[in-house]
């Protein structure tokens, strides 16, 4: 019988298993580092070590996952801070501008497929909209469990979730369903 | 109903954007940069426990004048009437039974927190 998150805290709680541990970064690690590419805009090699420092940081704080929250949602949690905390150091521009819109309306300028459509439209949603967006929309997180990621109101989780999508809708607007 | 198509294609076309991502090592990365398991420290926890419980009981024994009390306690409890042993034994299963089940849970609470 497979063991479920709550069992390998508790024997890293208990016994400091490190193999436990080793079982939880196997089942997230996809998640987490595809999370922190999307947020570092697909810089894969930042997206990694970002990811790591998740991870550490996990293993330090063990003893504060209280388990009111799924393991994935507290461990989002560290990873946006981990990431914003970069941020802030790189000082990264997390606005869109009209002009950026325009160029991904223009069919000169569209790239063929929608997967990359996509994530170049994804990367231009400022860091709040695009957090939210795929944490909401990409992970299954609750408006909820995105708010306490986040660190924000439920209301603002809502609204950002909602402007996301539109700008998104608008961006795509040539693959969307007729 | 065009609008709730529309975000259905959107999230599906989201989730399908976020491939599986192979591990690749990176397990094994975080592994090694973690600090070393706490073990070491209880094991130094429970030589030093170990060790006082068996420098108090040494000198228990010696101050006892080799133990004479264990036997004087031992005969009075034989004199004592089969009544009296019984309700005795009942009385520390009681108390131990009592010790164990609060030590199990509170460690249980301090999991759940």
């Amino acid at each position: 019988m497979e063991l479920t998150d709550a069992d390998l805290v508790a024997r890293i709680f208990v016994d400091d298993d490190q193999h436990a541990f080793g079982e939880l970064v196997r089942r997230h690690q996809s998640a987490v580092r595809g999370l922190l590419r999307q947020l570092t805009r697909t810089d894969v090699a930042l997206a990694d070590d970002l990811a790591q420092q998740t991870f550490l940081r996990a293993y330090k704080n063990i003893r504060s996952f209280r388990g009111e929250a799924r393991f994935s949602t507290w461990l989002y949690r560290i990873a946006y801070n981990c990431f914003r905390e970069d941020a802030r150091r790189r000082k990264e521009f997390v606005g869109i501008d009209e002009e950026q819109l325009q160029a991904q309306r223009d069919p000169q300028v569209v790239d063929p497929g929608l997967r990359h459509d996509l994530m170049r439209a994804l990367s231009l949603l400022p860091l709040n909209e695009r957090s939210a967006v795929l944490l909401c929309c990409q992970n299954g997180l609750s408006h909820d469990e995105a708010s306490r990621v986040l660190d924000i109101p439920l209301g603002t989780v809502k609204t950002n979730v909602l402007r996301g999508r539109e700008k998104l809708k608008r961006m795509l607007a040539d693959w969307g369903p007729n | 109903m065009e609008q709730v198509n529309q975000e259905d294609w959107l999230d599906g076309e989201l989730r399908e954007a976020a491939p599986y991502i192979d591990d690749e090592g990176f397990t094994a990365r975080v592994l090694q940069q973690l600090p070393p398991p706490r073990r070491s420290h209880d094991l130094l926890r429970a030589v030093i426990l170990l060790g006082m419980t068996f420098l108090a009981s040494v000198l228990a024994y010696v101050a006892s004048g080799g133990g004479r009390f264990v036997s004087i306690t031992l005969e009075r409890l034989v004199a004592l009437p089969a009544l009296w042993i019984f309700v005795l034994a009942l009385a520390s299963g009681l108390v131990i039974a009592a010790v164990g089940a609060t030590a199990a849970i509170s460690r249980d609470r301090g999991l759940q927190a």
